[in-house]
Formats: structure tokens, sequence, C-alpha cells
């Protein structure tokens, strides 16, 4: 089960597969019906672990949550609760905090990731370079990877104190004004960012990394050759060549952005699930925390868990339609 | 081969590992009840109680040689409770002994009673009942008489001070001659204005820390305050509410406070940094105020009544001990709650802990009513917070309690940022009210 | 990918399948050197600050300036540490929890990657999409009804409850199956099989130790995953016996907090991470990138 919020993140920058073709059949036909017949029982037995856990903690919890969100239902209480059919679903259409709690979504979102894959990018640029200490630099890099979210937040919601955090001081220091970062809503939602990028950027710029490595040198030494300048190999050379690794890169992160749910909780610092007094940094996925746990409303937790999950599906949707659209227009693979 | 004995003990460590975690859980109670094969009861906190550093699990051991007593302590309330109805909603997993908090008794008198013990019920009821406030009693009360756990302490407010920030200010020092200058909470905001205004303040400091240091007090002070007899939420309109309201609003948007979280990271460190004059403190504030500000703060603070407190008192916090029935020792769990709640040990909690009790026995008693505080300039605390107990009002107090006032914190900390008009907060806290309570 | 004008003539290598790590002919300059030492910086630095802080009273921390350097009261913070939040058991807890995860996950995301990848049979391509689609549910969304589950089987506050449902891993299939493919060459196989050989046999004694370095990747990453997870243990488990993000969570937000215990405490849950990261760090890395070339 993909409980883990990271374990889209972790997913590598491969292209969803096609199904394996089958191979030609072969003359030998007996034998092989053998073999295929043997190979059908095996298959099957070995992704039936799989798939037995999988459907027993995803799949029936998945569908499960589907059930709740069509009832009123407490916390204390969660097997009975009165069926109220759509009500919930649109009980939260016409719920400000859930349009406030998308938007929140949004904008941290694309705070989090335009700069963090940008930055990885150029991350990776760097260390395409030969280098002293390569493999020191990619261990560091991996650092802030390996370190859990809650001690990640709680080092920086220290920093981003009002009064005696570092940061404040340091804006201090260069005679700029002190920032309430904590109760603005565009300023919580950039440190925030700033604890997202923290995390992934370096892994991304590995995951990049690896992809500059497989082009060819062959294609640089044309563009030079065709007089071009650093930065125009790097454009029209390497980020084209990239393309499939960035798409792939985009949509784990949006992905995971849209279920961001441990740094807004944890940035309070006093576990209040609000995402601030005015809900400044309440991200969809607490919305669904402060409804089923703080206020003890399943149902309704249930309800946005959903939309969550049908957001989701929308936004890979599309990408994955962007994708064939292109690949129509210029003929070929994306 | 190699790789096939690999995979074989991959396998088999697996398996290993599923059993090993079957195994490995929380501990079960063995059956006993001799000194060789003790009962071990288990205890199921929060925050701090304060029985193991008073020592009173070893004594109740000593008394009582077939006990023994293990607790276990979640740092935040909340989450303790999200945990408790988990276990509430299994029907297991629960400890002998689980500790109830005003922010969620009414949800457990409410919604949960059967599962607990009933006091009421109990032989010895009336003597119980004769040892606690009123107020303490009734609040554990379910609507038919079940009583679903003894008190064990509670939180009679008064108003702390900065002896040294008043004197800077140019305002008296002296607890009686600070306690006559806001007999109502207009006369503290008129003080606090006074603060503000003052040439000769220290620098940076605000009146108070913030407006929940009047908005909490004074929501309790009137006849209703966030719900009906009945437990039902009735926020606007109780006068309680209103009153409140409107003072700490205007407190807020006046500039007397210091605008901060309280129990926040800033919060914290604005003890030491002497960032605010009064504060309202609870019984426990105290303990809290010393171990943030430690040495240094001997001799700065000083204690004074609360304003409003001839009309009534107010009480923030406190808690109580409850039994889950169905529980594996449920007699000898209710006869650990009885004795940790019983008046000798209330004493003790207060003269070794700060705690104050919930018993109007215990607090009576001379040990306790007799009590000053070197660290608080020589505060008679044993009085000042017993008079307080002995004037709270009985408001009604219902499950959502803790939302309803977090949202009217979060409002109002809006307008001491000057982020919104104290009306359009108003509406916020509204309708952040009744996502939580019509949703 | 649109590459510019190659000339005709120039030989064009075919990517070859191990990849020699093709490096651009620029040396590193003292720009760069400078830039990365400053993301180096970046990376480390909150780790280094929660050593400072632990090593501190929140007084001296909210001093202006703050201090910078740690010192010897951070042993006295972690011992604290260790008296407020069962730490010692919270990491005993997660090594196992993880542990557990790190096997059955690796064990049988193997199983079925290897069956995705080279098997054949009916349903192949549905249920692999089924996987993939499954990594687009929200973790929020199973929590509620997994609860329940929980609830009935009586598993509130058991270790069971978070190794079992974090068991199989649709990421972990995934990665798996793309590895498979590529490095397993069909002939092995059919040679494996024209000996005679069962599936089962095959699978011990070929796939297995092809797999081996993508099992090495997969069982690291989801070692640090599992260790890092919050939201599902907060839920199934209490302070009783808890892992380590939910020691350190009720670290975090206690009565009187005092920062520099909470610190301390959260550098001694990252810290055995951090010692296996660092020592493994260079595998995890090639093996990051050998699996990314791969795909």
């Amino acid at each position: 089960m993909t409980l883990a919020d990271d374990s889209l993140r972790t997913a590598l920058p491969v292209a969803v597969p096609e199904p394996v073709a089958p191979p030609p059949v072969d003359t030998a036909a007996p034998r092989r019906r053998r073999a295929r017949l043997s190979e059908n029982r095996w298959g099957y037995a070995y992704v039936a672990p799989f798939f037995l856990v999988f459907g027993a903690f995803s799949l029936f919890p998945f569908v499960f949550t589907l059930w709740i969100s069509l009832h009123e239902t407490r916390l204390s209480d969660i097997g009975g609760g009165t069926f109220v059919g759509l009500d919930n679903y649109a009980a939260l259409l016409g719920n400000a905090y859930f349009w406030n709690a998308l938007r929140n979504t949004v904008t941290i979102g694309v705070l989090a990731t335009v700069p963090q894959l940008c930055l990885a990018l150029g991350l990776a640029h760097l260390l395409h370079y030969k280098l002293r200490g390569r493999t020191f630099f990619r261990v560091v890099m991996l650092m802030p990877y390996a370190t859990s979210i809650a001690a990640a937040t709680l080092v920086f919601a220290t920093l981003f104190g009002r009064d005696y955090g570092l940061i404040n001081t340091g804006l201090e220091a260069v005679g700029l004004d002190r920032i309430d970062w904590e109760s603005g809503s565009l300023t919580s939602q950039v440190a925030i960012a700033v604890i997202v990028t923290w995390r992934w950027t370096g892994y991304n710029a590995l995951i990049y990394l690896a992809a500059m490595q497989s082009i060819p040198d062959e294609l640089y030494e044309a563009a030079e050759m065709d007089g071009a300048s650093r930065w125009r190999q790097f454009l029209h050379v390497t980020i084209p060549s990239l393309r499939p690794t960035i798409l792939f890169t985009v949509v784990v992160s949006t992905i995971g952005a849209v279920q961001l749910f441990g740094e807004p909780l944890l940035f309070a610092g006093n576990g209040s699930t609000t995402g601030g007094a005015r809900n400044q940094y309440q991200t969809l996925g607490l919305l669904m925390y402060q409804q089923g746990w703080s206020n003890f409303n399943i149902g309704q937790a249930a309800t946005t868990a959903w939309a969550m999950f049908l957001i989701i599906l929308l936004v890979v949707g599309l990408a994955a339609l962007a994708g064939r659209l292109r690949a129509r227009r210029t003929g070929g693979t994306p | 081969m190699f790789d096939h004995r690999r995979g074989r003990a991959a396998a088999s460590a697996a398996v290993a590992l599923a059993l090993l975690t079957a195994g490995c859980g929380g501990g079960s109670a063995a059956d006993g009840g001799s000194a060789d094969d003790p009962i071990t009861l288990t205890m199921g906190l929060y925050g701090t109680f304060g029985y193991e550093e008073a020592g009173l699990y070893e004594e109740y051991m000593e008394l009582h040689p077939e006990i023994r007593i293990e607790q276990s302590v979640v740092a935040q309330s909340g989450a303790y409770y999200q945990a408790l109805q988990t276990r509430l909603a299994a029907g297991s997993g629960m400890a002998d002994v689980q500790g109830i908090e005003i922010g969620f008794v009414a949800d457990v008198t409410a919604n949960h009673a059967d599962a607990f013990v009933d006091f009421a019920a109990q032989d010895n009821a009336d003597e119980l009942e004769g040892t606690f406030y009123d107020w303490k009693w009734d609040q554990a009360s379910t609507t038919d008489g079940r009583v679903i756990g003894l008190g064990t302490d509670a939180g009679p407010q008064a108003m702390c001070y900065r002896q040294d920030l008043f004197e800077a200010a140019g305002l008296p020092t002296d607890p009686a001659a600070v306690s006559a200058l806001w007999p109502t909470w207009d006369d503290y905001l008129a003080t606090g204005q006074q603060y503000t205004d003052s040439a000769t303040r220290q620098e940076g400091s605000s009146f108070v820390d913030s407006p929940n240091s009047v908005f909490a007090p004074a929501v309790r002070q009137g006849d209703v305050a966030y719900d009906d007899e009945d437990g039902n939420p009735v926020v606007e309109d109780s006068d309680g509410v209103e009153t409140a309201w409107d003072l700490a609003s205007q407190a807020a948007d006046d500039g007397l406070t210091a605008s901060l979280a309280q129990f926040g990271d800033d919060w914290n460190a604005a003890f030491s940094n002497g960032a605010f004059a009064t504060i309202a403190c609870p019984s426990w504030m105290l303990g809290y105020i010393t171990s943030q500000m430690g040495d240094e703060g001997a001799g700065l603070w000083n204690i004074a009544t609360l304003p409003g407190q001839a009309e009534a008192g107010s009480t923030w916090g406190g808690s109580w001990l409850g039994v889950p029935s169905s529980g594996e020792h449920v007699e000898e769990a209710t006869a650990l709650v009885e004795w940790l709640t019983a008046p000798e040990q209330q004493v003790k909690m207060f003269t070794d802990g700060g705690f104050f009790p919930s018993s109007s026995t215990a607090a009576e008693s001379p040990e306790v009513a007799d009590t000053v505080s070197e660290y608080f300039s020589d505060a008679p605390i044993g009085q000042v917070f017993g008079d307080a107990a002995d004037s709270v009002r009985r408001t009604p107090i219902g499950p959502y309690d803790t939302q309803i006032q977090d949202a009217f914190s979060a409002a109002l900390t809006t307008v001491a940022d000057g982020d919104r008009t104290p009306d359009e907060a108003y509406t916020d806290a509204l309708n952040a009210i009744e996502q939580v309570v019509g949703g | 990918m649109t590459a510019t004008l190659a000339p005709p003539s120039a030989p064009v290598t075919p990517a070859p399948r191990k990849a020699r790590r093709r490096t651009k002919t620029g040396k590193a300059g003292p720009v760069t050197y400078s830039l990365l030492a400053l993301f180096a910086l970046v990376s480390v630095f909150p780790l280094y600050w929660t050593v400072v802080a632990g090593s501190h009273t929140n007084a001296e921390i909210a001093a202006t300036p703050p201090p910078f350097l740690p010192n010897a009261t951070l042993f006295e913070n972690i011992d604290a540490a260790l008296e407020q939040a069962p730490l010692g058991l919270a990491i005993l807890n997660s090594v196992i929890v993880s542990g557990a995860i790190t096997v059955g996950t690796v064990l049988f995301c193997t199983l079925a990657g290897f069956a995705f990848a080279k098997l054949r049979f009916r349903g192949n391509g549905l249920l692999l999409s089924l996987v993939v689609g499954t990594m687009m549910v929200p973790t929020q969304l199973a929590v509620i009804p997994l609860f329940m589950m929980i609830a009935e089987l009586q598993w509130v506050d058991q270790l069971q409850a978070v190794v079992l449902p974090t068991l199989v891993s649709a990421f972990g299939v995934f990665f798996m199956r793309q590895y498979l493919v590529s490095a397993l060459p069909d002939e092995l196989l059919e040679a494996g099989r024209v000996d005679g050989a069962s599936t089962h046999r095959i699978f011990f004694s070929i796939v297995l130790p092809v797999a081996r370095p993508a099992m090495a990747v997969l069982a690291m990453l989801t070692f640090l995953t599992a260790w890092n997870e919050f939201f599902w243990p907060i839920i199934a488990l209490t302070a009783a016996n808890p892992t380590v993000q939910v020691a350190i969570a009720n670290l975090g937000s206690g009565y009187v907090p005092q920062r520099a215990v909470i610190m301390a405490g959260t550098l001694l849950g990252t810290l055995p991470v951090l010692v296996v990261f660092g020592v493994l760090g260079k595998q995890i890395v090639g093996g990051i990138m050998a699996g990314a070339v791969k795909g």
C-alpha cells in the first residue's frame, strides 16, 4: 500500500509502461503451450502476495472510504452513521474552507514545485562537470531527503519564528523589516514551500543528473561545432533530451503537492490543525485531518479525501492528454 | 545454491519478523493479586499529572504490595484524546485508568459514559461527592447522574503580573493595590491603556500577552459560556461570549497585547524577554512561568485577583481520572483512583507540585490555605486560588468547547495582528464554529 | 528528443545498456564549486541547527544573536529526551517496523515485478495499470477504513498495524519491473527453461542475482521511507508503543515544551538513518542513477 507520503515521489523517471508485448509464436507448439500454461500459473502466483496485501489494505479501504463519505459518521462510532447520500459532497462544494484549502494547495504546490525543479536542473548541471569530491556532494545533497518530515519542519518553524527566528534576525541585520512568516498568507506558504523544496531538490537533481549523463557527447560536440554557446547548448541539447524525465518529475511532484500534509500540520508548532489563524496554509490533506480527527466528523473527512483523489486523477489525466496531443503533433514519442 | 538459500532465508526472516511484531505490543496486566504475583495497573495520561514526580505511585505501591503501577504519557491532550477515541471505538486497548481533561470531558459524558465506571453508584458516593467542589463534580456528570471520573486538579484563575514592569510604568506593585486597580474587566483594560501610554514603561513590553488572557477567563463569568444545559452550542446567544468578545477584541484592537499565540514558540521565549506585564494565570501557570524563566524570574512576579471575580471566579483546565469498565482490574483501579484523588493526596500534589486541588476539603485545609510562594514574591497562593475556586460559577460545558475556544482565539489573533477588524473576526469565528459543529 | 544538427558523417553511438558516465568536457570552475558548496551548506544547515538548538536552553536560543556552536549540554538534553519519551523503545520499534516492511516489500515487489516483467499471463497489462493507478491514491484516503479494520482486529497500538498495510508498495513493484525488463535478458531465462528448470528455480538462481542491485536500492529507499513514515503511525500507535516519528511528535507539543530537549530527541531519532545513509550513501546514489538510466 502506498501509505508513505513520499513513495510517489521516490518513483523513478520512467514513463508509464505499455503492457509487455508477447513475443512471436514459436513453432515448437506443444512445449510452448505447456510452458505457457505453467507460466500463467506462476505469473498469478507471483503477483498474488502483492495483490492480497494490496487488496486488503489498499483496495478495500479505498472503496470503503467512498462508502463512509455517503454517511454522517463520528470518529468514535465509525461503523454506525446515518446515510446521507451525496449530501456530504454537496456540502463540500459549498464549503468555503474546502475552496480555501484547494487554493492554498495549488499555491503551495506551484511555489514548491517550480523553483524546486528549476533548482534541481541547475544543480544537476553543476554536478555534471568534472568534479573533485563528486560523491561527497551527491551524498550531501540527499541528506535532506533522509531527514524526517517532523524534524525538518520543526527546525524550519524555529528558523521562521517571528520574534526570535534566525531568518528574521538575518533580515534585520541587513536592514530589512522582520516578517511575521506564520501569520501571513503568502509568507507562510512560501515558508512551507521552502521546507518542501529543501527536502526534494537534491533528490530530483540526482535524477536529472543521471538522465543527463546518458546524453551522448556527440550532440554537444555537434552543437559546439555549430557555434552554440554553453547556455544555448543547455537550452537546445540538455533540456530537450531531458523532457521525458522532466515531465515525469513534474507529475510526481504534483501528486505529492496535492497530498501535502505533514509540513502544514507541524508548522504551527502547537498541534493546531487549522493551518494558521485564518487557515492561510491549510492544505487539502490538513483539512481532511482536521475534519476527521479534530472535529471528529469522519464522513466529511472521507469526502474531502475522495475529492483529493479526483483532483489528482484530473491532473494526471490532463498531463497524459497533453503528452498524447504533443506526440500526435510532433509525430513521435513525447 | 547460495541464492536459493538466500531467498529462503529472506522469506523466513519476513515471517519471523511478522510473528515478532505480533508478539510486541502494549503490556497486558498479569493476573495476580499478591506481593509475589502483583497486578499491574496501567495509567494512560497526558501532559503532566505529576503523580510520579510527587512519589504517589511509590507510596501506593508500598501500601498495597500486590499492586504495581505503570504510567504512559502522551505529551499533548488533543493527540491523547484522538487515541482514546480510537480505543473507545474498538472497545479495547485502554489503560486501567484514563485521564480525562476539561477539553473533552463533555464529549465523554455525552457519548461514552457507559464505557466508564460510574462513581455515583459506588457505596461511598455521597462521601466522595462531598469532598469535591460542586462544579467539579457536575462537570463529570451525565444528564442522568452518572459520574464518570473523580477530579484531580483544578485551574482557578488569578492575574499574574510583573512587579518590576509595573514599577517601571509607574503603576503600584503591591498585590492588594493592584487587585484594587481592576475590580472589573473594564478597569483592567483602562489600566492596560495606562500602561501602554506610560512614557516610562519598559521598551517593547505590552500590557498582556494575548487577547486570550482576557477572553478565556471572562467567557465563563457569565450565565452561559458556549453551551446550554444540554451541552448544545449556543454561541451567538451567550452573554459570556458577548462580554468576553467585546473585552478581548478591544484589548487586541487597542494594541494592549503582545499578540502572541499562547503555548507557541514565541510565547515561550517571551517570558524571559519581558514582552508582557500581565497574564491570566490559572494555578498551573505558576509552574509554567517558573520553568520558562528559571532562577532569573524569582521575585519578579506577583499575583493579583482576577478582574470580575466578585461576580464569578473562573477556572481553566483541570482533569479527572476515569476507570474504563472494560478493564481487567476495575475494582483495584477504582480504589487507586479514589486514593489518588482523596483530599490528603490532593494536598500533597499542591504542596509538592503546585497542582491546585479540585477537592474543596483539601483546599480548605491549612496546609493548602496557608501556602505561600517564595518565587512569586511570597504571594499567598493557597488563599488566592482558594478564593477563586470558591467563587467559580457553574456554567454548562459541551463536547465542542475546545474547538469553539480555538476558533475565537484564532479570530482574536487576527485582530491583534491587525489583519481583521473585530467584526470581521467575529464572523470568521462563527463560520469556523459552524464548520465544527454543524458539519 | 529534438537533437540539434548532427553532421551525417559523425558516428552516432547507440546508447549502451550500461551507460558509462559521460561527463561534459568542461572542468568545474570556482563558480561551480562555490555554488555547490552553498547548496551543501543549505542542505546540511538545518541538521546542524538541530544540534545547536539541542545544546541550549529556551532562553539562550531566543537571544539575539543566537549561539551558533553546540556544546556538551547536548548530552544532558538527550538524556532528558530519553526520559520524557520512550525514545529507546521507539528506535527499537522503528527498526523492527522498518526492517519488516523492507524485507516484506522487497520480497513481494521482486516477485511481482518479475512476474510483470517476464512472465506471460492474462491480465498482465491490466493489473499493472491498476498498480500504477494506485500510486495516485492519496495516503489519507485509506486511513479511515484502515483504522476501522485495525480496531476490529484489535491491533490498535500494536506494531503489525503499522507493518502490514505498508508491506507492499506500488512504487516497488513498478521499480523492480522496470529494472528487470531491461536488466534481465530473455535469453538467460530461455536458457534456464531449456535446461528444464522450473520457474521457481529460475527465480531463485537467475533472477535474484541479477535483481540484487535494484533490490538493494529498493531496500534502502523503503527503509528510509518507512522510518520517516508519520501520518499512519500517529493514528495507529500511541506513546505506549511508538515508532520514532510518533515519539518525536509527542515531544514536540508538550505541556511545558523545552525546545532543546525536543531538538535533542529529534536528533536521536534521525541519527540511525543518517548513519546508515552515510555508510551506504555511495550505493544509493549509484543505485538511483543506474536505475534512472536503465529506465
